[in-house]
């Protein structure tokens, strides 16, 4: 009976920490969804209430209608986009040659990937900058396409090396004795195998480019190149003309095709943070 | 070795050629964005006999230090809470990464609101326990501690997740050996959960470790290293630097330092999690 009493105590605490917890994580969200409900007087009541009373979306009507928004959405999606394919092209060959190949330089070879992963983006600041500027290619979209992809590449060669290294090499024997070249075997046959992996890979490699802000703001000062995430600091920056609800809304909007593909991908998103961080 | 050319052009332009020109960098007198000559280590005397280098270093560390201890806290909290509910665990768990998804710049946004002074509903409650909010992230003394708690919020899930792992990594086995013996949850916890937990609290830490070093877009956002320089870490000043472009010949000294202990560490979490890709 004591056991069971206790038992009964342990999870309704359980299930107390657990309500904590998940507030903890979504209570500042909740905030933020209110005050973009709300008129711009009630997002500055002197008594802050969670339900907006009058409901209204009207600030969701003057992000959408902002004159800036559609370029910085453009310039967000084409991003996101450009650096996951420069990413994905120069990642998947490489991913495929370190899980079927050995050659003597192979080990240099990844090593140097990994090294080139554990410089800090913010160091290279001051020279990438420098560089840019001499050689006149600040504000140039490719120039930002490229070194955002170059941000996300090591971890796309070494997700394509797991996912390849996962398909039995006796496929590729096969299609070699059937005439196959290793770039047909690449294209016709592996890569359709790795598919939701590749799809997986992207999605992480975009929400990361997506939710970048350093780069476009240091290395793009032309505003028609700037993105989403870069007008929405911008207007926290003009403290004096904010108003909070409207940029809760632009803050909203701007993370809605992040959450949204998180959840297409959770599972994927899960396996991505662990994958060599627990020690079996 | 020709399946690897692109991505070795990429990193070798990108990353690595800027690497090489920081180092040739921070050894130039600078003039504004200028480089007028080769000046030996002037400037890694002028800026490591600088207070401004070692209050920043030291500022760094807090910082580091800080939001390590509350996410780790509450990312193994929240691992162990979740994993233990019978039903829902692993839908709550995927709402409790959500904040781990969105951007430092939105992140930032969402929390400045949040402490606003004025209007904010956190210095509200505060007001209404007889607590005076003051200025908030605009006090010297708070500054600081407020962005901790940020980043705490923003990185407890990841921590959350891989403690998660692990926690589910443990065989069912020893939690039966511990009741057999007698022994309730707290033994449990004791014996086998936290033996098992430490070697990935401490790769965890070393991660997020480096993601908070690097990390400048909240501090940006949140206080623009102020207020009096309270929140200004080493990567908050080579970003400064890089931008208002006074002298960036220090500034490559500060992106020395930041590339060195982020190596380091990179080297430390190699080694302990005897992870080598090649």
């Amino acid at each position: 009976m004591r056991a069971a009493n206790a038992k009964v105590v342990n999870s309704a605490t359980l299930v107390m920490l657990a309500a904590l917890v998940v507030g903890t994580a979504l209570g500042p969200m909740l905030w933020a969804i209110s005050t973009s409900l709300k008129n711009e007087v009630n997002a500055v009541s002197a008594i802050p209430s969670l339900i907006p009373s009058p409901a209204t979306l009207s600030n969701y009507l003057s992000v959408f209608s902002h004159k800036t928004f559609v370029i910085e959405l453009l310039n967000s999606i084409l991003y996101a986009a450009g650096a996951v394919g420069i990413a994905l092209a120069a990642g998947i060959p490489a991913g495929y040659a370190a899980s079927r190949y050995t050659f003597p330089a192979k080990r240099a070879v990844m090593l140097l990937i990994l090294a080139t992963s554990m410089i800090p983006g913010v160091a290279l600041l001051v020279p990438t900058f420098y560089l840019l500027d001499h050689f006149g290619l600040l504000s140039n979209r490719f120039a930002i396409l490229i070194i955002l992809a170059s941000r996300i590449a090591p971890q796309t060669v070494w997700f394509i090396q797991n996912f390849i290294d996962a398909v039995p090499t006796e496929i590729d024997e096969a299609a070699h004795m059937d005439g196959a070249s290793r770039w047909q075997i690449l294209t016709r046959i592996v890569l359709p195998l790795i598919r939701p992996g590749i799809a997986a890979v992207a999605v992480i490699g975009a929400i990361t480019t997506w939710n970048d802000y350093i780069t476009v703001a240091v290395f793009a000062p032309d505003t028609a190149k700037r993105t989403l995430q870069v007008a929405l600091v911008n207007q926290v920056f003009d403290a004096v003309g904010i108003s909070w609800s409207f940029t809760m809304a632009f803050a909203l909007v701007a993370s809605l095709p992040v959450i949204v593909m998180f959840l297409l991908v959770q599972k994927w998103f899960i396996a991505g943070l662990t994958a060599g961080a627990v020690k079996g | 070795m020709l399946w690897f050319v692109p991505v070795l052009l990429l990193l070798l332009t990108v990353t690595l050629y800027p690497t090489i020109f920081v180092v040739w960098m921070s050894f130039q007198k600078t003039k504004f964005y200028e480089l007028t000559g080769f000046v030996g280590l002037a400037n890694y005397v002028d800026t490591l006999s600088s207070r401004a280098f070692w209050e920043t270093t030291y500022t760094s560390l807090v910082y580091v230090a800080g939001s390590l201890v509350l996410s780790l806290g509450l990312g193994v909290l929240a691992a162990l809470v979740l994993n233990n509910l019978k039903r829902g665990g692993a839908v709550l768990r995927v709402f409790t990464l959500v904040p781990w998804t969105l951007s430092m710049a939105v992140v930032g946004t969402i929390w400045l609101w949040l402490f606003n002074p004025s209007y904010g509903p956190i210095s509200y409650s505060m007001g209404q326990l007889g607590l005076s909010p003051g200025l908030m992230l605009g006090d010297p003394e708070l500054a600081l501690w407020l962005t901790i708690l940020v980043t705490s919020w923003w990185s407890f899930p990841y921590a959350m997740v891989i403690v998660t792992a692990a926690v589910q990594s443990i065989p069912r086995e020893l939690y039966e050996a511990v009741a057999i013996d007698g022994g309730g949850w707290r033994a449990k916890l004791r014996y086998v959960t936290w033996p098992h937990l430490i070697p990935t609290i401490g790769s965890t830490a070393l991660t997020l470790g480096i993601l908070y070093l690097t990390l400048i877009t909240l501090i940006i956002v949140l206080t623009g290293g102020g207020p009096l320089g309270a929140t200004t870490t080493l990567s908050f000043e080579a970003f400064r630097g890089t931008v208002q472009a006074v002298n960036i010949g220090p500034t490559a000294v500060y992106s020395m330092a930041i590339l060195l202990a982020n190596v380091g560490l990179g080297v430390l979490y190699m080694r302990l999690t005897g992870r080598v890709t090649a």
